[in-house]
């Protein structure tokens, strides 16, 4: 286990501080004890680091209990980012053998079908028909969630984007973009999966890539340039392309308050929080309702990295608390561009929220006009 | 390594805790064990950070209710093994060590709000609630509860009780035993304590006011109703220099003595004036800064400003406008985060937060700091927490040495002499922090006779001695 001069003295201030951030961690939220914290994740990395006492299996736990959300460094005056520290430190655990084993099975199915959810890779989009056109020639990027768990996503993504004109595309090639084993940190094969796909990507003829998982968009923009893959063409959350197109998108009497979620990746991670919210209050014609706790302040889904898979009572504890807050606001809609997202809210809604992702509820808007015009 | 607690009555324990409370709710893990062992002492941390370990419990309970907190106490009390209650682990005194071994029974499990009771304008809340969430789930309803420490995101209600918390607005809102209109506490041999939630009484002594600041020693606090208010129209602030701390001081005292009670009266010795608020305003080199706050409508605000400004200009003051005031409020969490400066090497600071009356403040202040300081140690001082006869004193002092053990040993003396030096000079050693462990050596001296009332009382509701041993001076065991 190694950190530099810079993140030894980031994890002693975090170590010694009365737990500034402690009230926003979802984690902390779900369990109600001082361990799974951002300070008692940084205690136990500084009593590694300066020998006092090892990482235990439960000390191991704790780290992996971490949703890397970093909703702590919002609250975080020196601005230490724990969750990334916590994320190096996960690549040396998975290194030396360690990493718990309810992640074992994800990263096999990922290692042998090439996504999480142990489907069939053949299956995995050529469900999706796409039309010819001489637009713009958008590669769509898919991720896991919306080709096996959150089809209508991806089906009305293509949809939304043939409207506009462009010319979409999907690969069967594409794997899991690596989210889920950096975020665990199994760098290793996450990055198998990243030079296969990056090398799918470079060859593709297409313009753009496009994605609608904000897990994706981050490992695309922001990982594979750290392990120096470079794509040539731009990539876009699907968010900034429809904010592109903001003029175009049709507008629909949703009748009923609509909220915006945050995810972390797309938020906190990559800086993305207008473009959604312009579709949004284009496509509905009225202003958001937001949370309280709302962009870099948003709290989480919880079905970040990994806790889901190992704890999966808990993160949907904190995918309840979230879904809540919408309620509290007098949510009707609570619309969010994220399918993990997607998935874990609405699975907490129970029948007085409706949970869409962004290219729904443009669809929807689109669908109605047309109705309304029929 | 010496058991405290031997592993045949720790089994029993454990089997117990777990038929209480579900499996899922106790751990004997070291890595929770140790994650839990601290609160927020300064000597704690400089020692974690130096890569020392705390005295851990054997193991910790999270309790959902009342009524399993008094079953866990029978049992604790039938096999005699320490019970300390954590409530969010933000104490500043090692109030939650478990020095002795035995339960960390961790509270943060019963964080239920209850719903506001707006025609009396009280909230009933479990003693697990964050102070930060209640303040925004009644701010959701229009009210405050007027209690705000820099601990605010750490520490629970819980706490905020059994140490006799006070908040930055205290000055107008009172401490958390102004602001507790009801109470419940279990005892020891698992007997519950509800003191019912009233304004005032006539039936006999105030027992609630026992159980407030107990720091776990006589029971476990469960439960409270507390006082709201409605968030004022405005809060206003404004801003004077004083050419010393005697004018400065004057200043604070005739504005409460003409019944003016500001939310805010804070007053910056030079030292930390400079170290405050010379980096954003400019003001005469030596001077101290005295902040005020003013809560309620803005015509009410405007006489009470007006007045506070004249005196102050009596008082030699010169106005700075809102905006060192402000700028206080609006960073006033900002000095609680760590520094690279103040975790480095053997760096270690602390705060001793006296309080007395007008008489005594100053001579207090000189004398303490003369004390503190002669241990090579930089000492920094606000008055704060100002009311109608007299306030407290914030004395922060930092000191880094070359090794650990010169380190603490520096920072026991500047305690020992500190303190020493406020009772000498007739002041109180603690207005809002409490006693915990590491004040506990000074308490038959600051309470003189009043400490075998105590330690009789202890006697009898606790006897025996389960609860929080070793803190408040009391259960101190060999």
């Amino acid at each position: 286990m190694t950190f530099d001069d810079t993140l030894a003295e980031q994890i002693r201030m975090c170590a010694a501080c009365p737990k500034m951030c402690r009230h926003v961690c979802p984690t902390f939220f779900a369990w109600r004890s001082d361990s799974p914290t951002p300070h008692g994740r940084a205690l136990l990395l500084h009593q590694e680091i300066v020998g006092t006492r090892d990482l235990d299996e439960r000390g191991i736990e704790v780290l992996f209990q971490c949703l890397e959300c970093s909703h702590c460094l919002t609250f975080c005056k020196p601005e230490i980012d724990i969750a990334t520290i916590v994320e190096q430190r996960r690549k040396d655990i998975v290194t030396e053998g360690r990493r718990p084993t309810g992640l074992d099975d994800m990263a096999e199915s990922i290692k042998k079908h090439h996504n999480p959810y142990s489907e069939s890779h053949e299956s995995r989009n050529d469900w999706i028909g796409t039309k010819k056109s001489d637009g713009k020639h958008l590669l769509y990027f898919t991720g896991c969630t919306a080709a096996y768990r959150e089809k209508v996503i991806a089906t009305d993504t293509v949809e939304v984007l043939e409207t506009l004109g462009y010319l979409v595309s999907v690969s069967p090639d594409e794997w899991c973009c690596g989210s889920p084993l950096f975020r665990t940190g199994d760098v290793k094969l996450g990055l198998e999966l990243a030079s296969h796909n990056v090398e799918m990507l470079n060859a593709s003829e297409a313009d753009e890539i496009v994605v609608t998982c904000p897990g994706c968009y981050r490992v695309l923009t922001k990982d594979y340039p750290d392990y120096d893959l470079q794509l040539n063409k731009p990539i876009k959350h699907i968010s900034q392309t429809l904010e592109e197109q903001v003029s175009k998108l049709p507008m629909k009497d949703f009748e009923g308050s609509i909220t915006y979620h945050d995810s972390c990746h797309l938020g906190r991670h990559c800086g993305i929080y207008d473009e959604p919210r312009k579709v949004i209050e284009k496509v509905s014609g009225t202003s958001l309702v937001e949370m309280e706790r709302t962009r870099d302040n948003a709290m989480c889904c919880g079905n970040g990295a990994g806790l889901r898979t190992l704890f999966p009572e808990k993160a949907k504890k904190i995918g309840s608390e979230r879904v809540k807050q919408a309620k509290t606001v007098g949510a009707d809609i609570l619309v969010t561009s994220c399918p993990f997202c997607k998935n874990m809210l609405e699975s907490q809604s129970g029948e007085d929220l409706t949970v869409l992702d962004l290219p729904e509820i443009v669809l929807m808007a689109k669908r109605g006009r047309k109705a309304n015009i029929d | 390594m010496k058991l405290l607690v031997d592993p045949k009555t720790k089994k029993k324990l454990y089997d117990s805790m777990v038929s209480i409370v579900g499996k899922e709710h106790v751990t004997q893990l070291e890595t929770d064990r140790v994650l839990n062992a601290h609160d927020a002492w300064q000597l704690n941390a400089a020692k974690l950070r130096a890569g020392e370990m705390m005295p851990l419990a054997d193991m910790i309970v999270f309790p959902a209710s009342g009524e399993e907190i008094a079953k866990i106490l029978v049992v604790a009390n039938d096999l005699k093994v320490p019970v300390i209650p954590v409530g969010g682990g933000a104490g500043t005194c090692g109030g939650t060590l478990a020095i002795y071994g035995g339960i960390q029974l961790d509270m943060k499990r019963m964080s239920k709000i209850h719903p506001i009771d707006h025609e009396s304008m009280t909230v009933r809340v479990e003693a697990g609630v964050v102070g930060i969430d209640l303040e925004e789930e009644v701010n959701r309803h229009g009210y405050t509860l007027g209690h705000t420490p820099t601990s605010l995101r750490s520490s629970n209600m819980g706490g905020f009780i059994a140490t006799r918390s006070g908040g930055s607005l205290s000055s107008l809102y009172g401490k958390i035993e102004d602001l507790t209109l009801g109470l419940q506490v279990i005892l020891p041999n698992g007997s519950t304590v509800d003191c019912k939630a009233v304004p005032r009484h006539s039936v006999g002594p105030d027992l609630q006011q026992l159980f407030i600041g107990s720091e776990g020693v006589l029971g476990i606090i469960t439960e409270a109703t507390l006082r709201l208010f409605l968030i004022p129209e405005e809060r206003r602030f404004r801003s004077y220099s004083f050419p010393d701390i005697h004018s400065g001081l004057e200043a604070i005292r005739h504005i409460f003595r003409i019944g003016i009670e500001p939310s805010v009266a804070r007053l910056y010795d030079p030292e930390d004036a400079a170290m405050a608020f010379s980096m954003h305003f400019k003001f005469e080199e030596g001077h101290c800064m005295l902040l005020l706050g003013f809560d309620g409508d803005s015509a009410q605000n405007d006489i009470d400003e007006n007045k506070s400004m004249k005196i102050c200009t009596e008082q030699g003051g010169t106005d700075h406008g809102e905006g060192p005031a402000k700028r206080w409020w609006e960073h006033r969490y900002d000095m609680y985060y760590p520094s690279r400066l103040t975790t480095s090497g053997f760096a270690i600071g602390d705060t001793i937060d006296i309080v007395a009356t007008y008489d005594k403040l100053e001579n207090i202040y000189h004398a303490m700091k003369e004390a503190m300081e002669a241990h090579d140690a930089i000492v920094m001082s606000h008055f704060s927490h100002m009311y109608h006869n007299g306030g407290s004193i914030y004395m922060i002092f930092f000191s880094s040495r070359a090794t650990a053990e010169e380190a603490w040993e520096t920072y026991t003396k500047i305690w020992d002499d500190g303190v020493a030096v406020c009772l000498r000079e007739g002041g109180t050693m603690s207005h809002q922090h409490g006693v915990g462990f590491s004040r506990s050596t000074y308490i038959e001296d600051e309470l003189g006779s009043a400490f075998s009332v105590l330690k009789q009382i202890k006697e009898v509701l606790d006897p025996n001695g389960i609860m929080n041993p070793g803190k408040l001076g009391l259960g101190v065991r060999k």
